[in-house]
């Protein structure tokens, strides 16, 4: 019945299945349960987020549909792939946030209307970790959970933090103007995917999943660094909005 | 001033859209059941045996015809279902125009009881049969004769809790899915489409069944006697916000295709109304501030309660199922088509006030993402990870 397991060709047990989907989806799972499952909100920019990765999957597989398959063991079409795929990308990214940034001022005059508090700097961190973790979850079901083996999900693992922690710098980046944030958040994505070509060669998954956990835990650093400087920046503040 | 003084107050995210989840729950647990469901019950395609039902009365497929004739069938098939269930509505309707609620709503009672004892059983026998479940006959009729008849005054009586209502709802909703999902593949796809373009007519022209049936219950100031799924409605402090619910609650009809060939007419619960505010307060003052309408209008402004009508969680179902019959990816793309459908259903429901099909949105969105994920998506997917190639 499905098809992608005659690919690899071995009889997967329902134990093992399961692991290996927890693997890769464990860490977001619980972040699911302990921070967004509690905000109608977040939910609903978590299942957005991931309609927006899919549509920009269709789309970049809609173009390049008439070039495949490739050839095997040539990997430079690939390098033009992970190349084309990443910049589209980041352009979707740049149309979410800007999209995010309407809905922020919409949100903000219903506060007003009602008499609540406007949105705090932690929901917008958190509606932020929402989207993010949506493009997450997005990449590890489509490039994991069709092919469920242990090396899809060690490296989807890593995917998701990058996915999850990246879009709140990029969201921090693009709302303050920082240039540092801004580009880094393509430069890693950009790295990230290079370094999966790396597995091209043999053996070169030994080197290249290593490599793409330091690039995802720097991810993770660089994310950690930026909202804590920002929630100290905030609290220091005098005036009684929180920007 | 004070700052810390602010720190109190509960942010808007803290409940800001709750009646869409409180829709999108049930919708993504029995579109997860059944994905659960064609999982573990049709592993080997040896045992796969054809499904006769009205929707295969003209014809029934075989992998020997071509696709013509395979595409041909499937529309004779749908043509024949669309007519059986245009048939049954408008005498749906002409029951209620004559007030014939009671025999109504006996035959409810009896569909519902069908339902959960001869589909249930019927799955529960193939999942022990799977599972190799230890359990003796007597017992198993002993718990599905309970099982049922507890269903049956779930959704006959009003005074139920509203938890079990709900649950027996979602069982009716998948036991129906997953029976239609042994359709043949070609009828299943053709049959949704004539489905949504159905219910697209019967709700929004002005000789359509269901439009009719809407009519007659406002006018009357009664409730649509169908199976429908009504989410828990919000409760909330401001008293500014408690009354509209009730505006919100007698516009909210999303009505959609409830015809079936098990699934009846039921009566809408009492217990809605009286769990109804106790202030009514009319707000004369409901100024249309941009911001406002367009919360409202995707309806995360106001809170009532929304309603969906069984057949949408059946169909939804099905399509979702048929998708799992191919790959996870599909069953995954067709999920986020639905829910979006879902969504913009929902926001024209806040736009434009009156009964929309749930429908055709969802399942356009749904065939849609289905064939751009079979025919595009797969072959990049698998070609990327097949090397271990990922963004």
């Amino acid at each position: 019945m499905h098809r992608s397991f005659e690919i690899i060709g071995k009889v997967m047990t329902v134990a093992a299945g399961i692991g290996y989907a927890l693997l890769a989806l464990g860490p977001s799972l619980s972040l699911f349960v302990s921070v967004i499952s509690r905000k109608p909100f977040l939910i609903l920019t978590l299942l957005s987020s991931t309609l927006v990765w899919l549509v920009s999957l269709i789309v970049l597989s809609g173009l390049w549909r008439p070039f495949l398959p490739l050839k095997a063991n040539v990997w430079w079409p690939y390098t033009l792939l992970v190349l084309s795929s990443v910049c589209f990308q980041e352009a979707l990214r740049f149309l979410f946030w800007k999209l995010y940034m309407r809905l922020e001022d919409v949100l903000d005059s219903f506060a007003d209307r009602i008499s609540r508090p406007r949105l705090f700097l932690t929901d917008k961190l958190q509606i932020a970790l929402a989207g993010g973790l949506g493009h997450g979850v997005a990449h590890a079901v489509f490039f994991c959970l069709s092919l469920l083996t242990p090396a899809f999900a060690i490296i989807a693992l890593a995917f998701v933090t990058i996915h999850t922690f990246s879009m709140v710098i990029a969201f921090e980046g693009y709302a303050k103007g920082n240039k540092v944030d801004q580009v880094i958040v393509p430069v890693i994505h950009l790295s990230a995917g290079m370094l999966t070509l790396v597995n091209f060669a043999s053996e070169g998954c030994v080197i290249g999943v290593p490599l793409l956990y330091l690039v995802a835990s720097l991810t993770l650093l660089h994310c950690g660094k930026m909202v804590w400087q920002r929630l100290i920046e905030s609290r220091n503040q005098s005036g009684p909005t929180l920007r | 001033m004070d700052r810390n003084q602010q720190r109190p107050r509960s942010s808007i995210l803290d409940s800001l859209g709750e009646e869409l989840i409180g829709i999108l729950t049930p919708v993504s647990i029995c579109m997860f059941t059944v994905v659960l469901l064609v999982c573990l019950l049709n592993s080997d395609p040896s045992s796969s045996s054809s499904f006769s039902s009205i929707a295969t009365a003209a014809y029934s497929e075989t992998d020997s015809d071509s696709p013509w004739d395979k595409l041909l069938g499937a529309f004779l098939n749908s043509l024949v279902f669309v007519a059986a269930i245009t048939v049954a509505t408008f005498l749906l309707v002409l029951l209620f125009y004559l007030r014939c609620v009671t025999f109504l709503k006996l035959y409810m009672g009896f569909s519902a009881l069908v339902v959960l004892a001869n589909l249930g059983g019927e799955i529960s026998i193939l999942l022990i049969d799977r599972f190799r479940f230890p359990i003796d006959s007597l017992t198993f009729s002993i718990l599905l004769f309970n099982f049922s008849v507890v269903g049956v005054f779930a959704v006959f009586m009003s005074r139920f809790s509203i938890l079990i209502t709900q649950g027996y709802l979602v069982v009716i909703g998948v036991l129906v899915a997953y029976f239609f999902t042994m359709l043949p593949e070609w009828t299943t796809w053709v049959l949704l489409v004539a489905l949504a373009l159905y219910d697209l007519a019967a709700v929004l022209l002005p000789v359509g069944p269901l439009r009719l049936l809407v009519e007659m219950a406002i006018s009357r100031d009664e409730d649509i006697p169908a199976l429908v799924y009504e989410a828990r409605p919000v409760i909330r402090d401001d008293s500014r916000l408690v009354q509209r619910r009730v505006w919100r609650e007698q516009r909210s009809n999303v009505n959609d295709d409830d015809v079936e060939n098990n699934v009846v007419r039921a009566e809408e619960e009492e217990e809605q109304r009286s769990e109804e505010i106790s202030v009514p307060l009319i707000d004369s003052s409901s100024s249309s501030s941009r911001p406002e309408t367009f919360l409202e209008g995707i309806g995360l402004g106001a809170s009532g309660a929304i309603k969906l009508g069984l057949g949408d969680f059946i169909f939804y179902s099905v399509l979702v199922g048929r998708a799992a019959m191919y790959d996870l990816m599909t069953v995954y793309a067709c999920y986020l088509a639905i829910i979006a459908g879902l969504g913009v259903t929902l926001m024209l429901l806040s736009v434009y006030q009156k009964a929309l099909p749930a429908l055709p949105v969802s399942i356009m969105l749904g065939v849609v993402f289905y064939f751009l994920a079979r025919l595009f998506l797969e072959v990049f997917v698998v070609q990327c990870s097949s090397n271990l190639v990922m963004f």
